[in-house]
């Protein structure tokens, strides 16, 4: 206990003063974790401040940005040379940054990544692993990661999985991303080291496979993206598959629009009751969000800075409106290739000034992702649909349409809306027009051929990995 | 009324042997009442290990030698901290914030002024040593169950008992240390010491040794419950109250110019560390606090229940019925 009372003021220490935390010390924090939850059943009252930070009160939490923004700027005016330009050029004294003052440096966008990916790594760092962006949006950037950075996520992660008894040592993790996603298999790897947790990573696999693991062998967590899920709840229901089969106990969704007829149906078919919908972003790692129950999406804010722009004016959107998540991950836990203001083009809602009564009242929150900003559709000047409208409405069809295909465009403030065949299949007109206007949508539907489904609206499922089980038949076929 | 200044050697054994077996029993039994109706706050990460014990045991063998040294109000005021931590500590979950420092400044106050005040008539020691072993009581009883709470197991208390031994042996017997810390204590407020005072003749039993027996005997029932409890009070009773007063008596009766003091713990000690191997043994791996706790529920199948951390962020440790 009193060992564990000095890594703990180690941790925060470092935290404090912004230097480089020791990932060893982590670790080792993560095992004495494990033991008091072996002992007690349960971390102590404190739990949530280990893992959140104290920072209910808006006061501390805005000297925490500051200090937090002036110590990032600093060291990437030093170290980084894109950043060195872009302060220079905007004029600003890094070391006297603060949240108000921010809009003086314009935000970074996908382009910079991927125009000048040299210039983003700062020059005191090694770097150890690069990880890609899927590209489902465009060319992919590369980020660099420093070992550092791999050792410390990891840890963190572990530490608040475990405070959260959201990963635990007798669980095994399924890991259903494309295994091109490095950091995130790194991390999840990592982690579940850490724990004493067993981790298989699939990849993309055909879905039949991953169910057969998930059956099979007994997986009790599961980490995928929302169309993958999708294409497993389908998969799960063509085979009958029912909770019977399954011993999950939560289901971890991230990087897409998770829809709730979507997590409703999983949660039925996986026999699941926790459906962890996050937000995460290689570019902007490892300031994460996670939703709460009441459906916000709460940021971290110990990790980073994140703001809430007007996705046209770039000005801070006011409550209530369609906002840009522009985050900037904080020294010391990003250091290799950090971005400072990087503009995600994630929309959320801001929400109503009103005090939250959720379990995460303490994090600032917004509503859920909506999508990218270019996929908003403007039908007038106030009328907006969003990709999760659409989303939303085509996975809640009765043909289960899951993932959603479709392709959008606006003609003269009017909605078009190209989908497969098999999306309204069995279904007469005037059903999918009300389906549609109940949910505030006037559409004029197109159908294309089913095969066409895959070019409509690219999803990570797409990502697909050849096995020898499952190979495709074109390669000399 | 005996007008002599010193009693007989058989008299002053029994007396030791009365006011420790009271002591110890008090302790243990106070301990244990605690253990099974209050929960004590505890850190969000972090279990008692066999690291902490060692740093206890090294904290343990300095801090009387530091002792020694401090002039008189300097040890004064820390004993006085370290009460008051002890006994917040302590008692925090079960007292509201103005009952509970009015009650610590009241107790500790007391003993400050009877300690100075109250010792020129003999009459007088009787409610000092009074006063003064509530204090030390209450303390060991907070204490034990800092520890055990915190996730301190038998096999620790064990070891740290046995480690006590060799220490008290060596301290008493070889260098007087302990001896030296005795006088430096006597006749000032919060000696460290339960006693009883008649006529001229003084009976102790050290707040070290309350707190191993008190710290041994809850280990004992949370590791291994009612057989446990067994074990733990017949070693405590025979190894820590019985045999280091009665067998100085037939040492010195043997050889009445040996003038032996044998301290607690070179027979607890050993004891202590046989009785944890015996019921592991016997009986098994511990149980965790998970687990008593469990078991505290099975015998009282509807206590009120203490909610889960995660869903109360702002819980305070509170009592629960056993």
């Amino acid at each position: 206990m009193l060992e564990t009372g000095v890594r703990q003021l180690r941790m925060a220490l470092a935290m404090v003063w912004g230097r480089r935390l020791n990932t060893g010390n982590l670790a080792r924090l993560v095992a004495d974790c494990l033991a008091t939850l072996e002992e007690f059943g349960e971390p102590g009252a404190d739990a949530g401040e280990v893992i959140d930070g104290p920072l209910a009160d808006p006061a501390a939490r805005l000297d925490f940005a500051t200090r937090g923004l002036r110590r990032t700027a600093v060291r990437l005016a030093a170290q980084s040379p894109f950043y060195a330009r872009r302060f220079a050029a905007a004029g600003v004294n890094p070391g006297r940054l603060d949240p108000a003052g921010l809009h003086a440096i314009p935000v970074t966008v996908k382009q910079d990544l991927i125009q000048r990916p040299d210039d983003f790594q700062c020059a005191d760092v090694s770097r150890y692993l690069a990880t890609r962006t899927t590209g489902t949006t465009g060319r992919p950037a590369e980020i660099w990661l420093s070992r550092y950075e791999m050792e410390l996520w990891s840890a963190m992660g572990a530490l608040a999985g475990v405070l959260r008894g959201e990963l635990m040592p007798d669980d095994v993790l399924q890991v259903n991303v494309s295994s091109r996603a490095t950091g995130s298999v790194h991390l999840n790897v990592a982690g579940c080291r850490l724990v004493g947790a067993a981790c298989r990573v699939l990849g993309i696999v055909p879905p039949d496979e991953a169910l057969d693991s998930l059956t099979q062998q007994g997986a009790t967590q599961l980490t995928t993206s929302a169309s993958y899920l999708g294409e497993l709840e389908t998969a799960a229901r063509r085979r009958g598959m029912g909770p019977n089969d399954f011993q999950l106990r939560s289901i971890d969704v991230g990087g897409e629009v998770l829809s709730t007829s979507l997590a409703a149906a999983a949660r039925d078919t996986f026999g699941v009751t926790i459906i962890r919908d996050l937000y995460a972003m290689t570019e902007v790692v490892p300031v994460f969000g996670r939703t709460c129950t009441q459906g916000h999406l709460h940021f971290d804010i110990n990790m980073g800075l994140v703001e809430y722009l007007d996705p046209h004016t770039g000005q801070p959107a006011e409550p209530g409106a369609l906002a840009t998540v522009v985050a900037t991950p904080f020294f010391p836990y990003r250091d290799c290739t950090p971005v400072f203001r990087y503009d995600t083009r994630d929309v959320v809602r801001r929400l109503p000034d009103e005090t939250l009564t959720c379990e995460v009242a303490a994090l600032p929150g917004t509503g859920p992702i909506e999508g990218k900003a270019d996929g908003l559709l403007h039908l007038g000047p106030h009328d907006v649909v969003t990709p999760r409208q659409l989303i939303e409405a085509i996975e809640a069809l009765p043909t289960r349409p899951w993932p959603a295909r479709y392709k959008a465009t606006v003609h003269d403030g009017h909605l078009g809306l190209t989908v497969p065949a098999s999306t309204v299949s069995g279904l007469n007109d005037a059903d999918v027009a009300r389906h549609f206007t109940d949910r505030g949508l006037e559409v004029t539907l197109t159908l294309v051929d089913d095969d066409e489904a895959t070019t409509l609206r690219p999803v990570r499922a797409d990502l697909h990995e050849t096995t020898f089980v499952a190979r495709p038949a074109l390669i000399g076929a | 009324m005996n007008n002599n200044l010193s009693s007989s050697p058989t008299f002053l054994a029994l007396f030791q042997l009365v006011v420790t077996t009271i002591g110890a029993t008090m302790a243990c039994l106070g301990a244990l009442y605690y253990l099974r109706r209050v929960r004590l706050e505890r850190p969000a990460i972090g279990r008692f290990n066999g690291r902490d014990v060692v740093f206890l045991f090294t904290f343990l063998v300095v801090l009387p030698g530091l002792y020694l040294f401090l002039p008189q109000w300097a040890l004064t005021t820390v004993l006085a901290i370290t009460f008051t931590a002890a006994l917040s500590i302590g008692f925090r979950p079960i007292l509201p914030p103005t009952a509970l420092w009015v009650g610590i400044g009241a107790l500790i106050g007391a003993d400050l002024w009877m300690g100075q005040r109250m010792i020129n008539d003999v009459a007088n020691w009787h409610y000092v040593w009074a006063e003064n072993s509530l204090v030390v009581l209450l303390a060991a009883i907070s204490v034990a169950n800092l520890y055990v709470q915190g996730g301190m197991q038998l096999r620790h208390m064990a070891w740290f008992a046995a480690g006590l031994a060799i220490y008290d042996s060596v301290f008493t017997i070889i260098w007087p240390v302990s001896n030296l810390l005795i006088r430096a204590f006597v006749n000032h407020p919060l000696f460290p010491a339960m006693g009883m005072r008649i006529h001229f003749d003084e009976a102790i039993v050290g707040l070290g040794d309350l707190l191993v027996y008190a710290g041994y005997t809850i280990a004992a029932v949370k590791a291994y419950g009612r057989p446990g409890l067994r074990t733990a009070l017949s070693l405590v009773l025979i190894f820590g109250a019985a045999m280091p007063t009665l067998s100085g008596l037939v040492i010195n009766f043997v050889d009445s110019r040996l003038d032996v003091v044998i301290p607690a713990q070179t027979y607890f000690g050993p004891a202590a560390l046989l009785g944890y191997l015996w019921l592991r043994h016997h009986y098994g791996r511990e149980r965790t606090m998970k687990e008593y706790l469990a078991s505290l529920n099975t015998e009282h199948p509807n206590p009120p229940t203490t909610p889960t951390i995660p869903e109360e962020p702002k819980l305070e440790s509170e009592p629960v019925v056993a």
